[in-house]
């Protein structure tokens, strides 16, 4: 099994889409487009979308999900933060009723020749202690890289 | 959507299930840069608790309460030897973390693939 890759505390997601940056954006920010797209067949689907889309703003996705045939729900909250059509979207991630730390999501969209480049950026995955940026961090992924290796 | 004394998480189809305690306590363990340190320091071998503190600037008691909630997580581990108590590490408890994480690669890369297609198809 290899390690999957992480700098720092982030997850980062790439993909190429042929489409405006204004329409991602509204995808993105919609609660109505919310539901139509964000789904992984078999896996988990948005039921209810609410978006309260100003900075500060509270934002709630419920979702449903399936483990092992077995029919989960869970709801994600946050608040928006940086709110720059059609350019880049920032919030907080909260998964309710959990211990896991608050976590921030950040999307960057950048247009070019009719297409327009999607980057997701998931941070602060491991502690919020971590904010403080301590390079204590890359003992933990080594340790980490070093332990899912040896498996 | 905890489900008794254990999480469920939503991403992805494989069953994920975690002690909710040992995980918080694991992740308690890795905020702070001192225990975060100590880790490192353990990565080399064992060591006896004075070792560990002559690393510190702090008192010898902060760095016993500090390897206490690394040992609490089960991230190290103690062992007898003569007067002295030798400290090792155990990196798996880890693992939950990066389940975790590979659970969430997995989430944002479906999404945004789900989000390409959905562009796409309704251009």
């Amino acid at each position: 099994m290899s390690p999957i890759s992480v700098c720092d505390d982030r997850i980062v997601q790439e993909v190429t889409i042929k489409a405006s940056a204004e329409r991602i954006f509204a995808a993105l920010t919609q609660p109505e487009e919310l539901l139509k797209w964000w789904a992984a067949e078999g896996k988990f689907r948005i039921m209810q979308a609410e978006c309260d889309l100003q900075p500060g703003g509270k934002w709630r996705i419920q979702v449903a999900g399936n483990c092992s045939g077995e029919a989960t729900t869970s709801t994600v909250y946050g608040q928006y933060q940086t709110i720059e059509p059609p350019r880049v979207l920032t919030y907080t991630w909260i998964r309710e009723n959990e211990d896991y730390p608050e976590t921030l999501v950040r999307w960057d969209l950048e247009e070019k020749d009719g297409y327009t480049t999607v980057r997701v950026t998931h941070s602060g995955l491991v502690t919020e202690g971590l904010r403080a940026r301590n390079d204590g961090w890359t003992i933990i992924v080594t340790l980490l890289q070093t332990y899912v290796e040896r498996q | 959507m905890t489900i008794g004394n254990h999480l469920v998480t939503f991403i992805g189809n494989r069953m994920v299930t975690h002690k909710t305690r040992q995980n918080e306590a694991v992740f308690r363990a890795i905020s702070d840069p001192t225990r975060r340190e100590i880790l490192g320091i353990l990565r080399g071998g064992r060591h006896t608790v004075g070792e560990i503190a002559s690393n510190f600037r702090m008192s010898r008691p902060a760095i016993s309460k500090h390897l206490r909630l690394l040992h609490a997580a089960g991230l190290v581990v103690t062992h007898k030897q003569g007067t002295a108590s030798l400290c090792s590490l155990d990196a798996k408890p880890l693992r939950m973390v990066d389940d975790w994480l590979r659970d969430y690669a997995t989430f944002w890369s479906e999404s945004i693939q789900s989000l390409k297609k959905y562009m796409e198809e309704n251009s």
